[in-house]
């Protein structure tokens, strides 16, 4: 996580690693997540992901792996705190003989990580948690976390930017100045006036109030940067270049279709592999290719030369699996963790997270999106 | 601590939308008890329970005689019309999904089973066997959430919108009864005289002021003693004036709510005017339509001072 900050920071200032090689220049500058309105920026503590879920997941060997790091709008926090609630209420026995560290003060360390950021020094700074509103699928998370934190649940429609560049929110008292956007709405939609103008859930001027630092926006608007399946690619080397340390969980070995050797490889073994398309979330557009029929692996081979920046591959890994309760019987059931990690004045990282389990036998999606389950997951402390 | 525009506004429109199924339900089943009572002949037309509730537009659209099945049809159960039970149901709903976090926790369950309840039975309420059995049973759960929100909603801003909300379309579902008799009796011949008592008795049904009025006026219903009572009974709290002085009060407990109070103060004067004497019903009709232009204002009053979004 510090290294990815560190990387964001860097190459919308500085532009070192760039620079030097280390990541090519160009699939940074035109990706579509390389926002050119961030670019100057330097949010206080370096840090433009405050929240991050990161997915790992164990292969047959019961090596970790990190999957991939979500920077932009990670969800699935609620389900982590609200399955340990039912996990108590349902087998409370366990919890006798085991000292299992509780996960339930998320909101709580969310709300000091925020406060942090406020740029107003005031004891109870205004956060505000910015949604898309009650049609997105994530709303329940929105108001659990807004009330958790105390905090206003907000649309688009309630804030506005003055003239003095500071962001407001429409009360029946008048307008009240907004400190701190924890924003769930994806970047581009944020501000009309500096990204996508057919957006209507973000807030016009928003960018330019956030540029004046009259506000703290998590995740920083651009932060996404490093949300791309082939800067995944170059984490470890990030972590080498900015921290000098070596990586404590490996990635999972990524070919990136740019680069004509992998791609050359790819294609010729498409059905060992798993390809995803380097700029999706949600489960969608992935290909796991010994579950793809002949037909499918056709279509990608097209989709792969058309745009190869656009598509990396990754071995299929054997990711491990859990008891799960399925109809009635207990069944092994694949699945992988998603601890949330917190970064701005200190780094937190959630001592449990969100298991999402792949509900159908055999297989290895497991996105709620895409029909996914999800488990509660213990860290237990051990007796010394 | 203060209150987001968009919530103080979904709170008002929840509001005001119980409160206009629970009269719906009220009048329409006051009317219902009317008809059954009166010589044939003589019998009031269902197109006024369609102007009353300015429903014109919508009962064009799908239907072309007007008579009880087509008017019931479209009052309890269109989905899509305003003026219908299950619209104002659905409305109001809607605007409690997105708010439940500043009311009690019951709330949206009250409301959302009402909801369920109303989408499920009213299309088979339409017919005069059902009819009634429906209608009470939406009075009786609207007073049930009315009830939960009066015992357990602290008295913030939350409560001073919703309450304005239902004062305020208490007042104008007042007026609308009031008109229903003038309506009527206007287009009926003088043979028929001696219903009059019916109807106004009915009305007084309607508003659920039947026997307050006999405690305070009498057993004897008559026009002027009606009018009187419905538009300046002190003390009883679906009246006009009683509404509008409850507005008043939570008006004086916000902030920007000078130009609110210029109308509201106009409403009173013209209440106080009515004091007593004694119109031709032409001039009832004027005075009541003139009212309700009023209280429009004041809801446009309202909206402006705390919910329009380009107001700062």
């Amino acid at each position: 996580m510090r290294a990815l900050n560190c990387f964001i920071d860097d190459v919308y200032n500085a532009q070192k690693i760039l620079a030097d090689g280390i990541v090519p220049a160009d699939i940074v500058l035109e990706s579509a997540n390389y926002l050119g309105p961030c670019a100057g920026v330097s949010p206080r503590f370096g840090a433009w992901a405050h929240i991050c879920g990161s997915d790992v997941v164990r292969d047959h060997n019961g090596q970790f792996f990190v999957l991939e790091d979500n920077l932009r709008v990670p969800s699935g926090v609620s389900y982590m705190i609200e399955n340990r609630e039912i996990t108590k209420r349902v087998l409370p026995e366990l919890f006798e003989n085991y000292s299992i560290l509780p996960v339930d003060d998320y909101p709580l360390k969310l709300y000091e990580t925020l406060v942090a950021l406020s740029p107003r020094a005031r004891r109870r700074p205004n956060i505000v948690v910015l949604t898309p509103g009650i049609y997105n699928s994530a709303y329940f998370e929105h108001a659990y976390l807004a009330q958790g934190m105390g905090a206003e649940l907000v649309e688009g429609i309630d804030l506005f930017v003055g003239d003095d560049d500071c962001v407001y929110m429409r009360t029946v008292d008048g307008p009240f100045r907004v400190d701190v956007i924890y924003r769930r709405i994806n970047e581009d939609f944020m501000d009309p006036e500096a990204l996508r103008a057919d957006s209507v859930l973000g807030v016009p001027g928003l960018i330019r109030a956030w540029r004046a630092g009259r506000v703290a926006i998590a995740n920083a608007p651009g932060a996404g940067v490093a949300d791309d399946k082939v800067i995944y690619a170059f984490v470890p080397e990030m972590i080498q270049y900015y921290l000098k340390e070596k990586p404590l969980v490996k990635n999972v070995p990524t070919y990136l279709c740019m680069h004509d050797k992998d791609r050359d490889y790819v294609l010729n073994n498409l059905d060992k592999l798993v390809v995803k398309p380097a700029n999706e979330s949600g489960g969608y557009g992935i290909m796991v290719g010994p579950h793809s029929s002949r037909e499918t692996h056709k279509k990608f081979v097209k989709l792969i030369e058309k745009d190869p920046r656009n598509y990396i591959a990754q071995p299929t890994l054997a990711l491990s699996t859990a008891p799960t309760y399925v109809d009635g019987a207990i069944a092994p059931r694949h699945l992988d963790l998603r601890p949330f990690i917190l970064q701005g004045k200190d780094s937190w990282v959630t001592p449990g997270g969100l298991t999402r389990v792949a509900m159908k036998e055999g297989s290895l999606v497991v996105n709620s999106s895409q029909g996914g389950g999800s488990k509660d997951t213990w860290i237990v402390e051990s007796k010394s | 601590m203060s209150m987001l525009s968009r919530v103080a506004e979904r709170l008002y429109w929840m509001s005001r939308y119980l409160e206009r199924a629970e009269d719906t339900a009220r009048i329409v089943s006051a009317y219902n008890h009317l008809i059954m009572d009166i010589p044939k002949g003589a019998e009031p037309g269902w197109d006024i329970m369609v102007q009353i509730l300015d429903a014109q537009p919508h009962f064009e659209q799908r239907f072309r005689t007007v008579n009880e099945q087509n008017v019931l049809k479209l009052l309890v159960a269109d989905n899509k019309a305003p003026c219908s039970i299950t619209y104002a149901i659905q409305t109001a709903r809607e605007n409690v999904r997105t708010t439940r976090d500043v009311l009690p926790e019951e709330t949206w369950e009250l409301v959302n089973e009402l909801s369920l309840f109303a989408q499920e039975v009213a299309p088979n309420s339409v017919g005069r066997r059902n009819r009634h059995a429906f209608l009470a049973e939406v009075i009786s759960r609207c007073q049930t959430i009315n009830g939960l929100l009066l015992s357990s909603l602290s008295r913030d801003h939350a409560y001073r919108f919703i309450k304005l909300g239902r004062l305020l379309e208490c007042a104008d579902m007042a007026t609308r009864m009031i008109d229903v008799g003038v309506g009527d009796i206007a287009e009926r011949a003088d043979r028929f005289r001696a219903v009059d008592p019916l109807l106004w008795g009915a009305l007084l049904q309607g508003l659920s002021a039947a026997s307050a009025y006999r405690r305070e006026v009498g057993p004897i219903v008559d026009r002027q003693a009606v009018v009187n009572f419905v538009f300046l009974a002190p003390a009883f709290p679906r009246s006009v004036k009683f509404c509008i002085r409850d507005i008043r009060n939570e008006l004086g407990k916000l902030n920007g709510s000078e130009e609110a109070l210029k109308v509201v103060g106009r409403i009173w004067r013209r209440l106080q005017r009515l004091n007593k004497q004694a119109m031709t019903q032409a001039e009832l009709h004027t005075f009541v339509d003139e009212f309700q232009m009023q209280l429009s204002n004041l809801h446009e009053a309202i909206e402006a001072a705390w919910f329009r979004a380009d107001r700062q």
